[in-house]
């Protein structure tokens, strides 16, 4: 995918992290805009990028699961446990979808995965995690993702 | 209830006993096979009964380690459907395979004649991932059964749920990457892993309902679970179709749209509704594996289902219906009395149940309060220490060990071997570690736990048969030619066959394994488990003709026997073309 479409997603994902886990919110709602953000991001790939592109096949996954990880700071309670959590699933979606790609030649994003994996494991040592925290972790998350 | 309900197994279990006995007698050619994948009925059966048995541990382990509550019957109810339905996915890729006597080789173990497992192929991850998988929910749901005789084992059921969480997860994964590591081009996908297990989830919890209908009562939360899974497999099969352009249509009826029935209160309030729903969406996931596994299934008569075919699944249906309320029924006195059960996890009557939670949670299993918060306890003395965090560092510790030991094996000479194939075993290598070093501590140095008479000698039998198996495995299967006789003088070959006929033998016999070009097939290396030899020159001259015209007439470990099918002729021209093959490729 084109590197502007790339931090585009990277957008569309954090606004989309602002509607989940809303004060009250039930799990339908909750599950209704999970489903509907997969949708969204599968339109935006197939419109956005090379359907034929290999890569692009575990992109909408991706999105989520960055999208999951910025919408965990909002979280009133257990942020840690949930924040460890989003990082993992993002890391297995990498980490597995990586290697269905390797077996058809295409090298495994080692970096964006030890990235990912040193932040997972870093993170279970927060014990406050203040506004300053959340905007470092949206910060590094976003990085990972346009750089890595 | 359960006695009719077994009676139902019965009538299942006996015709498809039938079928599972003529198709492992008649082999891969007695079911439907696909005839683009090679891949029939029993794979799909396999991918279907590994899904639901995602249930226990999604609703005991993960709920547990959440802090979700969920009732003492509903969660064992779920651990031991777990355990069922492994047994059932356990027993159709051994029927898959063939040749069950070289099922030894998916154990990534040197074997007395110096092989080695290919773990470049998902088969040998799939083994390890489920055998530790079984052997961890089998003491997962022990430990929850004898936590009313014993309390202190409460504590070490928290630390499981930890170790499984992740597992159940890894299981399904690697199950995913049997498909998505091969050639096919349908089964091209690297978001297939979140797929699958998403899939597994939502027949996990179909399933759950349908046994919590028998039982005679519900749990909202896990009926909401299954209509928000069903959104989601929803918007899945949505990219699939983007992707590939086809989607299965009877799955997306059966498990996409009629599930959506629930939001009606009419049928959501009727048991008979609920089980038609949960049915529903049984049928639409077998439907999709099937499609999955065979994409010509529907489309063409040479694929349609056959008796054996409709044999297989009818075993597997009557066998987990007559096996699981059989042993629900045996362990009735274990499980608890229909009058103090709380089967409404979000209900109002749960208010005091709750309230007692609450205030066991501030006191451990000895009685003593929790320390509060602030207060210092030194790390390597912790509760959390012991009963996780060494446990843990002694699984990474094995399984480091072993990743260095598997390295250094000189049979990854022949392929090609990255970290990447190795990754998919580590986790399961580091949960059994751990899983085996709390429970051995907790007996030997904590005495957390007595065992009887009758449990100590089923362990040391247990043992014993673990040891034997591990044995067999290291001795692996026979592996004699089906003709001794001429192994006990020289090949009389008068003289070899032309190079074109050779050439049309090897594509016909050999290529399947070792390539057109001698280099092995990729589509072999990958989806089976034993590594072909390596055919370089060197290695060709230092055997000399007779001695592989032998071993192609005779068979040698995993290579098969041609003689009778082949003549010494025939077998030297075919050394004479590996010859000349080498040669172009050096």
């Amino acid at each position: 995918m084109a590197p502007f479409l790339n931090a585009l997603a990277c957008l569309i994902a954090l606004g989309s992290a602002l509607f989940l886990w809303r004060k009250g919110s039930s799990p339908y709602r909750n599950g209704a805009l999970l489903a509907g953000f997969l949708v969204l991001f599968s339109v935006f790939c197939y419109f956005g990028g090379d359907i034929n592109d290999p890569t692009l096949e575990h992109y909408p996954f991706r999105m989520l699961a960055l999208c999951l990880c910025l919408s965990t700071t909002s979280l009133p309670l257990y942020r840690r446990r949930y924040l460890v959590l989003a990082q993992s699933l993002w890391c297995w979606i990498e980490l597995f979808g990586g290697i269905s790609l390797y077996y058809r030649g295409i090298d495994i994003a080692w970096t964006r995965i030890a990235a990912l994996l040193c932040m997972t494991l870093c993170s279970t040592f927060l014990s406050k995690i203040s506004k300053e925290m959340e905007f470092c972790l949206m910060v590094f998350w976003l990085a990972v993702w346009v750089f890595f | 209830m359960f006695k009719y309900l077994m009676l139902a197994g019965l009538a299942l279990f006996l015709p498809g006993l039938y079928a599972l006995g003529y198709s492992i007698f008649e082999g891969p050619s007695a079911w439907m096979v696909d005839s683009r994948t090679f891949w029939g009925t029993p794979i799909s059966l396999f991918v279907f009964w590994i899904g639901l048995a995602h249930a226990g541990t999604l609703l005991s382990a993960i709920f547990l380690a959440l802090d979700i509550k969920l009732d003492r019957r509903t969660a064992l109810i779920a651990e031991l459907s777990t355990l069922v339905c492994l047994v059932f996915a356990a027993l159709f890729p051994l029927m898959h395979l063939g040749v069950i006597e070289n099922f030894y080789m998916v154990v990534p173990l040197l074997d007395a004649r110096g092989n080695f497992a290919n773990v470049s192929s998902p088969l040998v991850w799939d083994f390890c991932c489920i055998a530790v998988y079984a052997l961890l929910s089998l003491l997962f749901f022990t430990t929850h059964l004898k936590t009313r005789e014993i309390p202190t084992l409460e504590k070490y059921r928290k630390p499981m749920a930890w170790l499984l969480f992740p597992l159940v997860l890894w299981v399904h994964t690697v199950v995913s990457l049997d498909f998505a590591a091969t050639f096919v081009p349908q089964w091209r996908g690297a978001f297939f892993p979140v797929y699958f297990i998403a899939g597994a989830i939502f027949s996990g919890l179909a399933l759950m309902n349908l046994l919590l209908c028998t039982e005679g009562y519900r749990v909202r939360l896990l009926e909401r679970l299954q209509l928000i899974f069903s959104w989601f497999m929803c918007a899945i099969w949505i990219w699939d179709l983007m992707l590939k352009g086809s989607i299965c249509t009877s799955a997306l009826i059966f498990a996409g749209v009629l599930p959506q029935l629930r939001m009606v209160s009419f049928i959501r309030e009727n048991k008979w509704g609920r089980i038609a729903l949960s049915l529903s969406v049984l049928l639409g996931l077998f439907l999709e594996r099937l499609y999955i596994v065979s994409p010509e299934f529907g489309l063409q008569t040479s694929s349609s289902l056959n008796w054996i075919d409709w044999g297989l699944v009818a075993f597997s249906v009557g066998g987990f219906i007559l096996l699981f309320f059989g042993i629900r029924r045996y362990l009735n006195m274990k499980m608890e009395g229909s009058s103090a059960y709380f089967g409404e996890v979000d209900g109002n009557d749960l208010a005091d149940a709750e309230q007692q939670e609450l205030e066991k949670e501030n006191v451990d299993v000895r009685g003593i309060e929790k320390p509060k918060k602030g207060f210092y306890i030194q790390p390597w003395a912790s509760e959390e220490y012991h009963v996780l965090r060494f446990p843990l560092l002694v699984g990474f510790g094995v399984a480091i060990a072993y990743a260095f030991w598997m390295v250094g094996q000189s049979v990854f000479a022949n392929v090609d071997f990255s970290f990447a194939n190795i990754v998919p075993l580590l986790y399961p290598i580091i949960a059994l570690v751990t899983a085996l070093t709390l429970f051995v501590r907790a007996y030997f140095v904590e005495h957390a736990f007595t065992l009887s008479r009758f449990e100590k000698w089923t362990c040391a039998v247990l043992l014993v048969l673990l040891a034997a198996c591990a044995g067999a495995f290291f001795a692996g299967g026979a592996s004699q030619g089906s003709n001794l006789s001429l192994d006990s003088q020289p090949v009389a070959v008068d003289r070899p066959v032309s190079q074109d006929h050779a050439r049309l033998i090897w594509n016909a016999r050999c290529a399947t394994c070792h390539g057109a070009e001698g280099k092995f097939n990729e589509k072999f290396v990958r989806e089976f488990y034993p590594v072909p030899q390596k055919l370089d020159l060197q290695r060709l001259d230092s055997l000399g003709s007779d001695s592989l015209v032998k071993v192609i007439l005779n068979g040698r470990v995993n290579m098969n026997a041609y003689a009778g099918r082949l003549t010494p002729s025939e077998a030297l021209g075919l050394v004479n073309y590996m010859r000349s093959l080498a040669k172009e490729g050096e």
